[in-house]
């Protein structure tokens, strides 16, 4: 345990030091701060519109981070050989695995709490401080930041860089609209076409789970058993994850 | 006594469906406790396969390979080796003391342990002055420099070295060169891989020569000199090369 803990935080440390985490973050309270801009709307409808956009970029700007962070812990490691000189010391490779996840969930989490204390200080700013509904829909954003950081580490255990990066960005698309698709899919009658329908909404982490901002925004009530819901299915579809990369990089030649 | 042995160790490289590439074939070796050993040969000839494979980067396609008498996944095995890989990289956004003190706490060295050695390492390996130098800045000589560090940092009774020259100007060479015998008299076991001959004559008790993934020879520089009839290491190593690339020729001929 302790030798994963040493592994997460030479990851954080490494990362922070990196420019481009703190670029895409800048880009992050750049567009939260902009969204303020909209003065000309009523009190209220600036109040929705800074909500809106303020979640859509945390989640949109973090998923960024996480994609490249997790990309840079295991990925990169390979490619750069930097990993040869870890991998002979006395650690296990599911030390390396779950360290390297460590590592991503911390930097996940503090550039995740930046942008979020930045999103609330605008609110309080706007003489409207968060609810309990806000805290809701940022819990499911973390989590759904974790899942997409644990996805991409665990391709990243078998796939080179440049396929770890198309296939993590196309999970984040395609997981936002499997839900759509099912529905257009539902209307269809070849029963080929909707078993693989069946097949990928299955496989795909449906990000649009995460998703309740909508919702949030114009008022709508979102209860805490679908939060809890929600993040359980983000626990376990992780887990899922972690054991594909365990099971993969045990094999792996490096 | 063997502190390090493989039996039989055989890596086939398999590249699409009817391609194998052999890396390594039925190598039996045997390196004694205390000795340097020097694995010779061409680019791709197999060195650094062997040596991956003893440190359970790779896994073999058949044989075995052992380090004090373990497998190369052991971790106790592993708190008693300190490796260079060739042409090492590290993390970019670290300084050297940082990254000797990360090593250090994979071996579960307490701290003022490790900040003693870490001292130690960085005076023996001349990079005092580079403390606060992020390694994204070193030149090669000086990350071949930190990595020979930080091969060191657990102070292993088996050190592992794949081309620790690489990188080096001919000072460097010759202060590796004699921190390699210095460790040899404190009684360590060194296995390196090398091209560099005249390093490789002026510091290894034995050797072996590597070609197309076989072993072609191994034992004492003399002993081979006479066994060959060559006049020199590099005698010895073009025609130990040549015999096999002739007699493999022979071979793949016969076959068509």
């Amino acid at each position: 345990m302790k030798k994963m803990w040493l592994i997460g935080v030479n990851t954080f440390r490494e990362s922070i030091r990196k420019k481009t985490l703190y670029i895409i973050l800048i880009f992050a309270l750049i567009v939260i701060g902009a969204s303020k801009l909209f003065s000309f709307l009523t009190a209220e409808e600036e109040l929705k519109m800074i909500k809106d956009v303020s979640f859509s970029a945390i989640e949109f700007f973090g998923a960024l981070i996480a994609i490249f962070a997790s990309l840079a812990a295991i990925s990169t490691e390979i490619e750069r050989r930097t990993i040869y000189t870890l991998l002979t010391k006395p650690i296990r490779r599911s030390d390396f695995v779950i360290g390297k996840f460590f590592g991503v969930s911390m930097i996940i989490f503090v550039n995740f709490i930046l942008a979020t204390a930045f999103f609330i200080g605008l609110l309080i700013f706007k003489k409207s401080p968060p609810n309990m509904d806000v805290f809701k829909t940022l819990l499911l954003i973390f989590f759904e930041l974790i899942l997409i950081g644990g996805i991409t580490l665990a391709l990243g255990t078998f796939t080179s860089d440049a396929f770890n990066i198309i296939c993590s960005f196309f999970l984040y698309i395609v997981g936002h609209l499997t839900s759509y698709g099912k529905q257009l899919i539902e209307r269809t009658e070849n029963i080929i076409v909707k078993g693989l329908a069946d097949m990928l909404y299955t496989l795909v982490p449906n990000y649009e789970n995460f998703n309740i901002r909508d919702k949030i925004v114009v008022g709508l009530n979102v209860s805490w058993g679908y939060v809890g819901y929600t993040i359980a299915y983000g626990i376990l579809y992780m887990c899922v994850a972690l054991f594909i990369a365990l099971y993969f990089f045990e094999k792996r030649e490096i | 006594m063997a502190i390090i042995e493989t039996k039989q160790l055989t890596k086939h490289y398999i590249l699409g469906k009817k391609k194998v590439v052999v890396g390594l074939e039925n190598v039996d070796l045997e390196i004694n406790q205390g000795e340097i050993f020097g694995i010779l040969g061409p680019n791709g000839s197999g060195k650094t396969t062997c040596l991956k494979l003893l440190l359970g980067i790779l896994f073999p396609t058949s044989g075995e390979a052992n380090i004090m008498g373990k497998p190369p996944y052991d971790i106790e095995m592993k708190q008693h080796v300190g490796f260079l890989p060739e042409n090492p990289y590290y993390y970019d956004y670290l300084n050297g003391p940082e990254l000797l003190r990360f090593y250090a706490s994979l071996y579960s060295m307490d701290s003022d342990k490790a900040d003693k050695r870490i001292e130690e390492l960085l005076e023996l390996v001349e990079l005092k002055d580079a403390k606060r130098l992020a390694l994204r800045h070193y030149s090669k000589g000086m990350l071949e420099r930190i990595g020979l560090a930080a091969s060191l940092i657990n102070d292993p009774e088996i050190l592992i070295l794949d081309e620790p020259t690489t990188g080096l100007d001919p000072i460097g060479c010759r202060d590796t060169r004699n921190l390699l015998l210095r460790l040899k008299e404190q009684g360590k076991t060194i296995l390196l891989s090398s091209h560099f001959l005249s390093e490789v004559e002026r510091v290894c008790d034995r050797i072996a020569i590597f070609h197309r993934g076989h072993l072609l020879a191994t034992g004492t520089l003399d002993g081979l000199n006479k066994q060959y009839q060559a006049e020199n290491l590099e005698d010895l190593f073009v025609k130990t090369i040549c015999a096999f690339d002739t007699e493999f020729a022979a071979k793949t001929g016969e076959r068509k």
